[in-house]
This record gives C-alpha cells, structure tokens and sequence, in this order.
C-alpha cells in the first residue's frame, strides 16, 4: 500500500511568499540567478526527477 | 513563451542538461542543482522516496537519494509564489523531455474527437491529444479527413489552380501552432495528363503542434480549425471546399498536488 499522502501545504516554498533566491548553472554553464534572469516576467519552476534516467 | 520565464531543476550535472537541452532543443533554463543543496534548502527532497518506491514495487537505487518531490512552482511577476503543484510519488517514467511535460501535469488522453459531416465528399474529425492545456504545453491536434471512395483530395505539392489539402487555425492569443503534417501523398495519373498529381484517398491523418504560450491563466478556449481540400473523382473536381470545426480545450489548473483528472466534456 503506498504512504499516506502528504501536506503539500507544508513542503516547500508557500503560497504567497517570494520565492526564495536561487542560484544555479544552467546547461551551458552559466550561472544564472533565477529571480535576475527573470527579469520582471512571470515564471514556472519545474522540478523534476532527472534527464538522465 | 516570451511572457514567461521558464526555469527546470533537477540534481543533474551541467554535463547531462547540456546533453539533454542539445537533443531536445530545450532553450529555457535547465538548472544543475548537482549535489541538490538548493532543492534541500527549499524544502523540496523527499527522503520518503525509498518507502515510496517500495511501496510502488520499485527496487531501491543509489539514484532514488536527494530527489526533489517532482512539482512545479507558479510566480508571479514580483517573484511571489501564486501556485504550487507536487505530486505524490515517482512511478518510473519515460525520459526525456515527457519528464517536464509530466511535471507539468499534462493529461494524455485524447479528447473528445469533433466530427463535421457538413461537407462535400468529405468526413472531418479533430481531437487534441489532451483535452486540458498547461501553459508551455504542446498539444497535438489531429484532423482526420475521410474522403468518400472514388474521390481523392489533393496533397503537396498542388498543380496550378488546385486546393491542397490544408489545415488553418484561428488565431487565438498566445496560441501558436506549427506546420501541419500529413502522411506522404501518392502519384496519381490519368491518361491524356502528362504530368501526375499527388493526391489523398481514403482516410488521411494530419497533426499540427499547438503550443499554449501565455501567461497561467489563458482560461479554456474553442480552438477554430478550418480544413481546406479540393475533390475530385475520376472525371471531375468540385470546387475547392472548406469545412470548420471548433475543438474546445481547458485550461488546467495548476493547483493542488495530484494529477489532474481528465475533463470530461460536454
């Protein structure tokens, strides 16, 4: 039987808070600071498991 | 997707997201968060996910550590977070670029097809591959053109003066659709015609990308679809003829923390 399901409330970043900053390579590997590189647009973070695998 | 920025993060190394971005032609940011510090800063690693994956079935494997819960965050343009959305658990799923479009919560049964039986010699149908719509989600239309026996339709390239078969979408704002595809035309020749044409018989499938490119909360749509054909038979053509159709599509919500069910519609 899978695990009871969890409070996403609770995890993470919450509704209504700034993001918190992020700095991070990109694939070309520049570092690119996710709240600059925005630059004043909307934005999706995705997290994801791997491109690898 | 100029109205949104688009930001990827996975434990992977710069290396593997090079790899990954060149085969994909991924341009927007995929970021290396080797080691997943950040993702563990946020809040974001699930340490249940060994249990999870037992619970699944699914061996435990030295890749299964420091995995983030797989979501995606919504910001708004002051960086505030406006929506989140997390799944349950990882059930082993394809690599490649179906990772993001899953994250995204993209629902893979096709909708509802629209039929028009209202044209000359000609059945259309068209269906999207999914009846909802994230945002920076591609949706594949399908049109289905069955042309009654003894008719064919022209393909590409058309001679001069003939209607190809053609598919057209009704701009709508922040939809951006690309060329359709059809399957290869066959040679068509008659005697007294020195040269051939390229035509379709039977039932012909074309599909067009459809991207959904603005900003959350671009609401449901009616997506127009007009198929353009010319018909003939052995010893005549119809005038060229169009037949419209009207594939409505939803608009997902990003909320919540389960994969979003499949809109039934009406």
């Amino acid at each position: 039987m899978p695990l009871p399901p969890r409070d996403f409330n609770t995890i993470g970043p919450k509704e209504g808070q700034r993001f918190p900053d992020v700095r991070l390579s990109d694939q070309t590997g520049a570092l690119v600071d996710l709240h600059e590189r925005r630059a004043g647009r909307p934005a999706l973070v995705v997290f994801y498991r791997s491109a690898e695998w | 997707m100029n109205g949104v920025a688009l930001f990827a993060i996975s434990y992977d190394s710069v290396e593997i997201l090079r790899d990954f971005a060149a085969t994909h032609g991924i341009t927007y940011h995929l970021l290396s968060d080797q080691g997943s510090h950040a993702m563990r800063r946020l809040g974001l690693i699930n340490d249940r996910v060994q249990e999870d994956h037992a619970a699944y079935g699914i061996k435990p494997n030295a890749r299964h550590v420091n995995l983030p819960y797989p979501g995606v965050y919504v910001l708004d343009r002051d960086g505030v977070v406006t929506q989140k959305r997390f799944y349950e658990s990882y059930r082993e799923r394809d690599t490649g670029t179906g990772l993001i479009a899953q994250a995204l919560g993209i629902v893979t049964e096709p909708s509802v097809p629209v039929v028009a039986t209202n044209a000359p010699v000609v059945t259309a149908r068209a269906w999207l591959d999914s009846p909802t719509y994230v945002f920076f989600q591609r949706v594949v239309l399908t049109v289905e053109v069955s042309i009654a026996p003894g008719f064919h339709v022209y393909g590409q390239p058309a001679g001069d003066g003939l209607t190809p078969l053609s598919i057209e979408i009704d701009a709508i704002e922040g939809l951006e659709g690309g060329p359709a595809r059809w399957p290869s035309p066959r040679r068509f020749t008659q005697p007294g015609l020195n040269d051939g044409l390229w035509v379709h018989k039977g039932i012909v499938r074309g599909t067009v990308p459809l991207t959904f490119a603005a900003a959350p909360g671009g609401g449901d749509h009616v997506v127009g679809v007009t198929v353009r054909y010319q018909a003939c038979d052995d010893a005549s053509c119809l005038v060229p003829s169009s037949v419209h159709l009207r594939v409505p599509v939803r608009e997902a919500a990003l909320v919540g923390r389960s994969l979003p069910s499949p809109t039934s519609m009406t």
